[in-house]
């Protein structure tokens, strides 16, 4: 077990990437606390611990870090999206997407690092899109580049005691995903297209994002820090112009 | 005119992108050595433009040492080198032949490092002028993120994209500048070829559908001209971009600033 006797935070846990990161640390046996908007939910596993907490209110994250007290590994991926290109996005359209995938990370990563241990592990879930544009999510995307940045600066600002890394999940299998094949004028069509995009030829589970999130947490990547890890099926090496499907 | 007085050799001069860059060179004043395997090249037709041409297979030593001393001998600087000579192969890892592949890095990569090595000393005397000289190589947006059934061409232009870096930082201290410029979709013979079904993507579709389908495809809707390529080379090779070094220039019409654009 790689995670034997360390304690970790993964922010937003009630549902796809959170959850899947929090049962992956389970097993390798972590002892979990986790959080999200909302009560705790019905399904979350046994042991793991809840608290029902806003990622951008600030005063709150240090509350909750004062009760739960440090931690080895702190894993931020609560994060939201909304569909809108600039000129479309409202202030509250700001505040929710900033307040969220920005000003949380910020929030957790300052009031914990003080509390972890030597050695500790921050975990970010940047985005593909926070390298390249998907279209209609101006503010999702310029969040995701904030969490990349931030990344960089917390590894050179605060090692060695603490390293720090993103993931930068593709296409993951979650609510979010269906959702956007609901959209399309035809989701069958849209979902083979999308598929064939990819060089594994299947989207991603949130499975996949843990793996590399166990990675990263344990102490076999003690030499990881300031990096991006892509992990997308094989996405974004591609040209987006593939002639097979024009 | 920006390049007056300047001497500049283009490899790969007779090529779509060549003869774009050639003929802006000539326009904005500068004495231009069209440096290719034939003086037709792969267009096939002969122009008088006004520049010298050069005989050059970028893959032979010899040649880039013939073609270094004729620069020195009629004008004993070279202020601007374009290192557009280039060749691609359309297939896979698998299907590629080690004779294909030497090949692709024979005009590709290794045609760049001959064609740099002697031009090198003849960019540092024009540097003594006071204006650095300005090297500029072709690499790809292939050289970022890969087109599928193109590997060594991809390869080629990684190579190529280092190689700019490595003498960016050498000859930095010399006066010569050194930059890349990573081009995505031009209309050259090169794409139509592509559309054409000659090569792996094409696949003797509807040329017309096939076009539309590309150029949707980019933010801009549209592909690239040689022009806009020798616009960008032009303002490199001046004095005005002085500053510009060691960089990979990509232009695209935005098409890698994207994620794959799925049909939703």
């Amino acid at each position: 077990m790689r995670l034997a006797g360390k304690r970790a935070f993964v922010t937003g846990g009630k549902q796809g990437i959170g959850r899947g990161i929090i049962e992956a640390f389970m097993a390798e046996g972590a002892a979990v606390n986790t959080c999200g908007r909302g009560l705790q939910p019905d399904d979350l596993p046994e042991n793991v611990i809840w608290y029902t907490l806003d990622v951008s209110d600030a005063e709150a994250v240090a509350e909750i870090v004062s009760i739960v007290g440090g931690t080895d590994i702190l894993v931020n991926n609560a994060g939201v999206q909304i569909e809108k290109t600039v000129t479309e996005s409202s202030d509250s359209d700001w505040d929710l997407v900033m307040g969220v995938n920005a000003r949380g990370v910020f929030n957790c990563c300052r009031a914990f690092i003080p509390e972890m241990s030597q050695g500790g592990s921050i975990i970010n879930i940047g985005s593909i899109s926070g390298n390249a544009a998907d279209p209609s999510m101006a503010l999702y995307n310029a969040s995701k580049a904030f969490v990349h940045g931030l990344t960089r600066s917390i590894a050179v600002d605060h090692g060695p005691a603490v390293r720090c890394n993103a993931i930068c999940p593709g296409w993951i299998e979650t609510g979010m995903l269906d959702a956007a094949f609901d959209l399309a004028h035809d989701p069958e069509k849209a979902k083979s297209d999308a598929l064939a995009r990819h060089a594994v030829k299947r989207f991603g589970k949130p499975a996949d994002i843990a793996a590399m999130a166990v990675w990263l947490a344990s102490d076999d990547s003690s030499f990881a820090t300031g990096q991006l890890f892509t992990v997308d099926g094989g996405l974004t090496a591609a040209s987006p112009l593939n002639p097979g499907l024009l | 005119m920006m390049l007056n007085g300047k001497i500049a050799l283009v490899t790969g001069a007779r090529g779509g992108i060549g003869r774009a860059i050639v003929a802006r060179f000539l326009k904005e004043g500068a004495t231009v050595f069209a440096a290719d395997l034939t003086p037709e090249g792969s267009l096939d037709q002969h122009d008088e433009d006004g520049s010298h041409f050069v005989k050059l297979d970028v893959t032979q030593e010899a040649d880039s040492v013939a073609a270094m001393d004729h620069v020195r001998t009629t004008q004993g600087k070279l202020d601007i080198l374009v290192n557009a000579a280039g060749i691609e192969i359309e297939k896979t890892v698998e299907e590629t032949t080690l004779e294909e592949w030497n090949q692709s890095f024979a005009v590709n990569s290794t045609g760049t490092f001959l064609t740099s090595k002697y031009a090198i000393p003849l960019m540092r005397e024009a540097a003594k002028t006071g204006n650095s000289a300005s090297l500029i190589n072709f690499g790809s947006y292939d050289g970022f993120i890969a087109d599928p059934g193109l590997a060594a061409y991809c390869a080629t232009k990684g190579a190529v994209h280092a190689l700019t870096r490595a003498m960016a930082c050498d000859h930095g201290p010399e006066g010569i500048r050194v930059n890349a410029i990573c081009p995505g979709y031009i209309d050259t013979p090169m794409l139509q070829s592509f559309f054409n079904g000659d090569g792996s993507g094409g696949g003797g579709g509807n040329i017309e559908t096939l076009q539309q389908a590309v150029r949707d495809v980019h933010p801009t809707r549209t592909y690239g001209t040689p022009q806009d390529i020798a616009n960008l080379v032009n303002w490199l090779a001046s004095d005005e971009a002085r500053y510009a070094s060691g960089q990979l220039w990509v232009l695209d019409g935005g098409l890698s600033a994207q994620v794959q654009q799925m049909k939703l």
